[in-house]
């Protein structure tokens, strides 16, 4: 009987031991390598992962759509990674050629001309032309859409790449509407897309020209992006965006420190002062345009103690605004003596009143109020009490004794648009704009949120909104400041420092980058660590 | 029998339309939702334009009977937020609702029931001293704070449970304990009273006499006398927990009608607030209706009206 091979019995041959050795070699190169080969991947223009933002707001459609953008910076969380706009605020320029890759004013102020970017498609495949960009103009119905339609006469195609705006009359503020965040009318949707799947859909299903492409949504709950491989700027390096509403801030921190969540918004007082503790965790303050300010609603009112100058100059100088800045947002907001971001065009850089309790109640006196009075309510959003509980605690030093009145935010809101607020209430603003906008709305008298009544203020103002000569026109607008901070209409308080955080997977968070906005951007330009 | 369920259902009917008409007036005092909907300076007449688009330009008479005729169709409007049918949306978060609401249910029937039952078996004892303190303890603690120290504990410093979110196993336990405990204790002291009660009987006491055991007496006679009014009770709080759990839902980020309804309030979302709460009312009358029935069908007296 022939002896069996000894090789059918050895569980270890040459070959197997040699397929062995090289297979454990090659698991171990992956397996160390992987990360490197992901970063490579990634360098070499794939991208890789996924990153995760826990936000403070329930995620609506409305957002989702360019056409709806109102007033405030929140939709522009979603813009930036959706889709994109003729001209936009970049990292290195407020204005950056975007869809559009140069502009011209006509030298009478009445044409706008812009030449379009080729050879760009939306996620669906559409290439992107004029025609898309006259349609998302007209279509358009957000905020300051009235003001556009009102001034713009027509929108012409001059050739599938350039298209032209022709206005009724000379209007400085065009591109401050058109080019920034201030409205959402150079976002561009398709056309032949939207058409045909309609404008209540088109929210449920988007399709842009953005870094990322939608991939799925959950009513208010979760939003899913993939990276557009196609994006004309650059391939984004994170695969992967999820953004999860989670209204409740201690839960926000709790998903930050679970690695659940990668980046949050909006951690305010002890919970930003936990982050700074946490070396694992990164806190990084956004200083937005976000004035907040406390106005007199009486002081037209002969019988009210606001009427008089030395009232509100007192009620200014009694604020410990730094102290109210330590404890809300850590010191990370920017004290300011007017109600307009420095940032912003025509802003007068105005140093805030100095906090000087002795020269409050020598002023009080001086308007015959040796004991203080009785300053009846300070209304607020809620959300925002403890600022407002901060300027009561300091009037009650100096012997003016008001009450906080929280409200919820559609109430106050209401109730500030109708003027029905009485005493003392607290505004903030955070909308785009420069300084004419917003001494529109807050300080011309007919100003949605203005208590303001001042006749040569309205003039100066009349005046600047024609003025094409910048310089007049940066003029006309320091007065209406200088004149604001003299009278002492208001109580400014602060520039808003958003605090927000990043996890320890992050190495690019997209916070800060692009300046006066609030959230992560540009998307494309976020990464993970290795 | 018919007709006793006849009158239940319509105290049940009328129950439903005080409760639209409270709702729908509710709602609409706390203001007017395009002001929250539209930029925040937009003029008068962009948000008439908006209230004509939603139907709030018309009288409260009018527009409360369109959306009762709606309702009656199955309809039950546009969310003004998400801009889908409500009832699409109310559809998407039940699961999860539902799946909360047992397991919750279950922590407090299980924990609870026996945990009443040893009090009361061992009354005037150390566990029944401990079972009071439970039962208080777990009455006193709000739901929002043992929610965030469950977090903190097993979630952030322990690691051993996710922070937020559904779809697990893991993801529930917390969310289920927060809400599950105010119930664990009312059933505790539901089940320690109702056996209390049955121990005193006379059959009870007629059991013993002959000489059964004791842990006969409690298990086979006594405990399915005193767990009738508990079930009776866990099965009314169920619908309760369905539509009650806000609080634990928006802490845990649960994606539930509770959360669903905090939404549409903050977002003076009409449609959505009065459909949830509609829907949740429906269900808290079934539920009562149906134990109403049940307790006829066992007791005759009640169907008689005696």
């Amino acid at each position: 009987m022939p002896r069996k091979s000894q090789h059918t019995h050895t569980a270890l041959t040459r070959r197997r031991l040699l397929q062995g050795t090289l297979g454990g070699i090659a698991g171990l190169a992956t397996w160390q390598g992987w990360p490197h080969l992901q970063v490579a991947m990634a360098q070499k223009g794939e991208p890789a992962g996924q990153m995760t933002w826990a936000v403070h707001v329930s995620i609506a459609p409305t957002w989702f759509d360019p056409a709806e953008t109102s007033g405030i910076i929140t939709p522009f969380l979603f813009l930036y990674a959706m889709h994109d706009a003729l001209v936009k605020p970049m990292p290195d320029n407020k204005m950056a050629p975007c869809l559009a890759t140069k502009w011209s004013e006509s030298a009478d102020g009445l044409t706008y001309d812009f030449e379009l970017r080729q050879g760009v498609k939306f996620h669906n495949g559409d290439p992107f032309t004029a025609e898309d960009v006259k349609f998302s103009f007209e279509r358009y119905k957000g905020a300051g859409s009235g003001e556009l339609k009102k001034k713009v006469k027509a929108v012409d195609i001059v050739n599938p790449y350039h298209i032209r705006y022709t206005l009724h009359t000379p209007w400085p503020d065009f591109l401050t509407f058109y080019a920034t965040p201030a409205t959402g009318a150079g976002w561009i949707v398709p056309k032949n897309y939207t058409e045909k799947i309609g404008n209540e859909e088109f929210k449920n299903k988007p399709v842009g020209l953005g870094p990322y492409r939608f991939v799925s949504y959950q009513s208010g709950l979760e939003l899913i992006l993939e990276a557009n491989m196609d994006y004309w700027r650059k391939v984004p390096n994170v695969k992967r965006l999820v953004f999860k509403s989670v209204p409740e801030a201690t839960t926000r921190l709790a998903m930050l420190k679970q690695q659940e969540a990668d980046v949050t918004y909006a951690m305010y007082s002890m919970l930003g002062e936990e982050i700074r503790r946490d070396k694992s965790l990164k806190l990084e303050p956004v200083l937005i345009p976000g004035n907040e300010w406390g106005s007199f609603v009486d002081m037209y009112d002969p019988k009210s103690p606001w009427h008089d100058k030395r009232v509100r100059l007192a009620a200014n100088h009694a604020i410990d605004r730094q102290a109210i800045n330590e404890a809300e947002t850590l010191g990370f907001s920017r004290l300011s003596g007017g109600i307009i971001p420095r940032a912003y065009d025509f802003t007068l850089p105005l140093e805030p009143y100095a906090y000087d309790p002795k020269k409050a109640k020598a002023l009080l006196k001086e308007a015959g109020h040796p004991n203080g009075f009785d300053a009846g309510e300070y209304s607020c959003d809620a959300v925002y009490a403890g600022v407002v509980e901060g300027f009561v605690n300091d009037f009650g030093a100096i012997g003016i004794r008001a009450k906080v009145q929280p409200m919820e935010r559609a109430a106050i809101q209401a109730a500030q648009k109708d003027k029905k607020v009485k005493n003392l209430t607290r505004i903030g603003s955070g909308a785009p704009g420069n300084a004419a906008t917003r001494i529109e709305a807050f300080i011309y008298s007919k100003g949605t949120f203005s208590f303001i009544k001042d006749p040569e203020i309205d003039q100066w103002f009349e005046q600047q909104s024609v003025e094409r000569d910048r310089k007049k026109r940066e003029e006309l607008l320091y007065k209406i400041q200088q004149k604001v901070y003299d009278e002492a209409y208001f109580i400014p308080l602060w520039e808003l420092g958003f605090l927000c955080a990043s996890g320890p997977r992050v190495a690019v968070s997209g916070l800060g980058m692009i300046p006066l906005h609030v959230y992560s951007a540009p998307y494309e330009d976020v990464q993970l660590k290795s | 029998m018919h007709r006793y369920i006849l009158t239940r259902l319509f105290y049940a009917f009328i129950s439903l339309v005080l409760l639209s008409i409270t709702i729908f007036v509710l709602i609409r005092v706390t203001g007017d939702p395009v002001v929250l909907m539209a930029d925040p300076g937009a003029k008068e007449e962009d948000l008439q334009a908006l209230r004509v688009e939603l139907g709030l330009d018309k009288t409260y008479v009018e527009q409360y009977i369109v959306w009762i005729s709606k309702l009656a169709r199955g309809d039950f409007g546009k969310s003004f937020m998400y801009r889908i049918p409500v009832f699409e949306l109310y559809l998407q978060r039940l699961p999860a609702s539902v799946q909360l609401a047992v397991a919750a249910m279950a922590i407090s029937v299980i924990l609870g029931i026996p945990l009443g039952i040893f009090a009361a078996v061992r009354v005037n004892t150390w566990l029944d001293s401990f079972s009071n303190i439970f039962a208080n303890l777990g009455l006193a603690t709000p739901s929002f704070w043992l929610g965030i120290m469950l977090m903190l504990i097993f979630a952030v410093n322990l690691q051993w449970l996710p922070v937020q979110g559904s779809g697990t196993f893991k993801h529930i336990i917390m969310p289920a304990v927060a809400l599950g405990l105010v119930f664990t204790s009312a059933n505790m002291r539901l089940a320690r009273s109702a056996m209390l009660e049955v121990l005193g009987s006379e059959y009870i006491k007629l059991a013993r006499i002959k000489g059964l055991t004791e842990n006969l007496v409690i298990f086979k006679h006594a405990f399915k006398n005193a767990v009738i009014p508990v079930l009776t009770f866990a099965c009314i709080n169920f619908a309760l927990i369905l539509q009650g759990s806000v609080v634990v839902e928006s802490i845990f980020a649960w994606p539930g009608i509770g959360r669903l309804l905090v939404e549409g309030i903050s977002s003076r979302d009409f449609p959505v607030v009065q459909a949830t709460v509609i829907l949740g009312g429906v269900m808290i009358i079934i539920v009562n209706l149906l134990v109403d029935i049940l307790y006829a069908y066992i007791d005759p007296r009640i169907r008689y009206g005696q």
